[in-house]
């Protein structure tokens, strides 16, 4: 072993090795040719120091005193790292591998501990609080659905009461009182009321001038359906021609065309860091509160989000058909028309439907901030303590959500499978034509209703409000003054921190769970299905829920601030890594399993050596992924009580202070791209 | 010796993939099973060591009943006897030394192993599992970096830890590009020639059971249809098994 390691590195002396690392963290490492891990062990010395000093001198997070000076222990811990290092070079020396679980401790250790602090974790409210909990979690369990009369008095019917009016009905016992949906409900959904005739049908003479006919008034969760259709109908109509100006491929062979590239991308990227939400706050500057508003910053984030996927796919069309059908004799439209649309179609549709989905779930938010929709409805009835509401509201989005999630799926599946050819040498059958007009027809109606409900203005987006010149100009001139700047960096690194810690609790929940909702492993017995469906299932309803939503409930537990923001996130991060972590576990080769069984292992050895190799990097790696989405999450958790940056945000944009509000945007913006493009690189090297 | 008695298996589906199967195996023979896809080999080659339980019939391994073991002896039985998969079954993310060390599992106890705590004559003897397929270099990269064949060459080592009296060979070629087929093949020859390994190994072309092979048996729809030395199939013998449409290819 000794002379391969001579033969590897001639000119290094083995002793400066040593010596360099215990100087320079991660310098040994460099010399003995492992460049990769000395840069990341440099980074990480140079990142934990600089986190434990801020820690400290910021917030005194881990201070002791030591013959009367004050200091933080975690250096300890850096030091302990330091030493890890020294011997890590040590045993590369001896060409050994030395294991890095010593170092990951360490910085975890670090981590954790800054992150637990500037969370600001209180346990004890956890529990202190907890009868306050209970009764709140009594009254979401119990949502206002359901009105029952009693002798001319009008009360919430709850689980029980329907339970029993239902079996007094069905035994034919007279009932308590009579029921009807309750006006929360009606809120929600929607209700018919008597309203002055509109001009439309005064002019076809369906009504009198000046009558009143009965008019379904949209509730907030259709006003929200309706926002997220628009936005996705506009988004994609919109990102199509700009994902051409985005398509490495197209505009290279355009003269000047790769500076267009470059900005094309440039810009969104930018466009995409920033969330619907803080959109959402740009936006009413411009059009006004209102539905409309929350339909354009559903519609700007869901373009460049749109656009980037779409110019990918332009860029990574098979050049075989193109070359093919070009031979052929065919000019450049005809061309684009048989080699080019076909391929770009079904995946363009496959993303918009995607697209719809998320559009969706930012609709049933973005209400907190543009007003509107069922988010709007949230803050309202939350604001007046309406508890039992405000939980028919999240039941709503629950259902509603779950099923455009499922429609989405399916439609996609069906979309990207390689459909049969339909016959084209014979003419249409007239029940296609006839099914076809109806799809029309319907689509044209929908279209029509969601723009008159979410109340489609484009007058008013010529007409901005006044304000917003200067929030231009305030965002192209931010303020970086040194006390500004500080604010900012630090609320980001609470949001970083949270984001984290939200992680690591939603994983670690999950982690028991998802091998509950593994099917290869749950065993084929009726209870086994049952617990598969039942986790599948709580993972699923759970999911379809926005943190933000969840926020409500965490602040009226833990208190406002960014500890609440925290669990909420930790909600979403549980059911979707509890998702992801079930399907890798699905996913692992039966092969080595095989195997080591064949070698005569037991089953504790077998998943040993067979099932936890399969499991961790996808693990590790859906980590980072949620890590990465609950960084995002976190700028806006604020803008609900879930402290970090959102709240700093929508302070300086309530106080109309947008140069500084440009800081944060600007902030977000580098910093949601750093952890996207890091995130990505890691998963890379672990998958 | 290995003796397989009316050996039958159908599966939960219906399908029958093994009807009234007899042979033996006498120490030191290297067996080639021959037969088309789906004729049944890997249900046999696993009926062995019971990663398929069969349905009926004995099989005996040195006069022990394996049908009959308990999951303790089973543990037993099946580290007397390796295996070599056609898609080789390594566990892709983790290092080459790693796999070979599961092929030692059954000698060390459960909660060391699991916690990768081997003795250092079990790593000795993995390194040299390693250096008798020509792998020892490679001990500490990941086994997805490997070649197929040398995957493969991994698959053999992970046998050898085992100490194997026999192994069981699943078409240990049949994913492997033709001409890396006589390297594979060539370290069970030795394997059996040199340490008196029992080779039982099912394969597709006939010119590699002529060159290798010292008793063959032959499997249609899960039935013995031959049973005898390679060089006896002839060409009757050779549609019998294939069936009419087949015509004789051979590999480099």
């Amino acid at each position: 072993m000794t002379t391969s390691q001579s033969t590897r590195t001639p000119s290094v002396n083995p002793a400066l090795t040593v010596l360099s690392s215990l100087i320079l963290p991660g310098l040994g490492q460099v010399l003995l040719k492992k460049r990769g891990r000395g840069l990341m062990i440099f980074l990480a010395t140079a990142v934990l120091a600089f986190l434990i000093n801020w820690s400290f001198v910021h917030q005194n997070i881990a201070k002791v005193t030591l013959g009367g000076m004050a200091t933080s222990w975690l250096w300890l811990a850096l030091i302990l790292f330091w030493v890890w290092n020294v011997l890590d070079v040590s045993a590369l020396r001896a060409d050994k591998a030395f294991s890095i679980l010593p170092g990951i401790v360490c910085t975890a250790v670090i981590l954790y501990v800054i992150a637990w602090n500037v969370t600001d974790v209180k346990l004890g409210r956890l529990i202190e609080r907890f009868n306050d909990a209970r009764s709140v979690a009594a009254n979401l369990l119990n949502p206002d659905m359901i009105t029952i009369s009693v002798n001319g008095q009008d009360q919430i019917c709850s689980w029980g009461c329907i339970q029993t009016y239902v079996s007094d009905k069905l035994a034919g016992r007279p009932t308590a009182g009579t029921i009807r949906p309750s006006d929360n409900l009606l809120d929600i959904f929607g209700r018919v009321k008597p309203l002055p005739a509109p001009k439309w049908q005064v002019n076809l003479g369906l009504a009198a001038p000046d009558s009143k006919v009965n008019t379904f008034v949209a509730g907030s969760m259709i006003e929200t359906i309706a926002m997220g259709l628009m936005a996705t109908l506009f988004s994609t109509i919109l990102a199509i021609p700009i994902s051409f100006f985005a398509a490495r491929n197209i505009m290279s062979r355009l003269p000047g065309g790769m500076a267009i590239y470059y900005a094309a991308r440039g810009i969104l990227n930018v466009v995409r860091a920033i969330d619907t939400i803080v959109w959402g706050l740009i936006v009413i500057v411009w059009v006004g509160l209102g539905t409309f508003a929350g339909v354009v910053a559903l519609t700007i984030h869901s373009v460049a989000a749109l656009g980037k996927l779409f110019s990918e796919e332009i860029e990574h069309i098979d050049p075989g058909p193109v070359e093919a059908v070009t031979a052929s004799g065919a000019n450049l439209a005809q061309t684009i028309r048989f080699a080019v649309i076909p391929q770009l179609v079904p995946s363009f549709l496959a993303y918009s439907l995607l697209r719809w989905d998320i559009n969706m779930r930012s609709a049933t938010v973005i209400g907190f901030v543009a007003g509107g929709g069922i988010g709007f409805f949230v803050i309202e009835t939350v604001r007046m303590g309406g508890y039992q509401q405000y939980a028919t509201a999240l039941w709503a989005v629950a259902v509603v959500i779950m099923l455009v999630d499922y429609i989405s799926e399916k439609w996609r599946e069906s979309i990207l499978k390689d459909q049969p050819q339909k016959d084209e040498t014979k003419k249409r059958p007239f029940a296609n034509t006839l099914r076809t007009a109806f799809y029309v027809i319907l689509g044209t109606a929908v279209f029509a209703y969601g723009w008159n409900i979410t109340e489609i203005s484009i007058r008013s987006m010529l007409n901005p409000g006044k304000n917003f010149g200067q929030l231009i100009l305030d965002f192209i001139s931010i303020d970086l003054s040194q006390q500004v700047v500080q604010v900012v960096f630090q609320q980001m690194l609470v949001t970083i921190f949270q984001a984290m810690l939200a992680t690591t609790l939603g994983a670690l929940i999950a982690l028991p769970f998802s091998f509950l909702a593994a099917k290869n492993l749950t065993g084929r017995s009726l209870l086994s299905a049952w617990i598969y469906y039942l986790t599948r299932g709580m993972f699923n309803i759970l999911r379809s829920i926005e943190a933000l939503l969840y926020v409500v409930i965490f602040i009226f537990w833990v208190g406002i601030g960014p500890f609440a923001g925290m669990l909420a996130l930790a909600v979403t991060s549980f059911a979707l890594i509890g998702k992801l972590f079930s399907e890798s576990i699905e996913n692992i080769e039966l092969g080595p399993i095989e195997a080591v069984n064949a070698t005569g292992a037991d089953r504790l050895q077998t998943i040993a050596y067979a099932v936890i190799p399969q499991i961790i990097p996808p693990f590790v790696s859906y980590l980072l992924y949620q890590w990465d989405i609950n960084v995002r999450m976190a700028t806006i958790i604020g803008f609900a009580g879930g402290g970090g940056i959102g709240l700093t945000l929508t302070t300086f944009f309530g106080s109309l202070q947008y140069h500084k509000a440009g800081t944060v945007v600007a902030f977000i913006v580098i910093v949601v791209a750093l952890m996207d493009f890091a995130s990505a690189k890691l998963r890379e090297e672990l998958i | 010796m290995l003796k397989v008695e009316n050996l039958t298996k159908v599966y939960p589906n219906g399908t029958q993939a093994l009807k009234n199967v007899s042979f033996e195996v006498k120490d030191g023979e290297f067996l080639a099973v021959i037969g088309l896809s789906g004729s049944g080999k890997s249900t046999l080659l696993r009926c062995i060591n019971r990663l398929i339980e069969p349905t009926s019939g004995k099989i005996f391994w040195n006069d022990q009943d394996v049908t009959a073991a308990s999951s303790a002896d089973i543990r037993n039985v099946r580290r007397q006897i390796g295996m070599v998969f056609q898609q080789f079954n390594l566990v892709k993310r983790s290092t080459v030394f790693t796999n070979v060390m599961s092929g030692r599992l059954g000698y060390t106890n459960t909660l060391s192993s699991s916690l990768h705590l081997f003795s250092a004559e079990d790593r000795q003897r993995a390194l040299s599992s390693l250096e008798q397929v020509g792998l020892a270099d490679k001990a500490h990269v990941r086994a997805d970096s490997l070649s197929g064949g040398q995957q493969q060459r991994v698959g053999i080592a992970r046998a050898l830890m085992q100490d194997p009296k026999l192994i069981l060979a699943d078409e240990p070629v049949a994913s492997l590009d033709p001409v890396l087929a006589h390297s594979i093949l060539k370290y069970l020859e030795q394997l059996n020639k040199e340490r008196g390994i029992t080779v039982l190994c099912s394969l597709h072309f006939l010119d590699l059971v002529h060159r290798y092979a010292t008793s063959a048996i032959a499997l249609k729809d899960g039935e013995i249809v031959f049973q005898g030395l390679p060089k006896q199939i002839d060409d009757a013998q050779f549609k019998a098994i294939y069936g009419q449409e087949a015509e004789r290819v051979s590999v480099v």
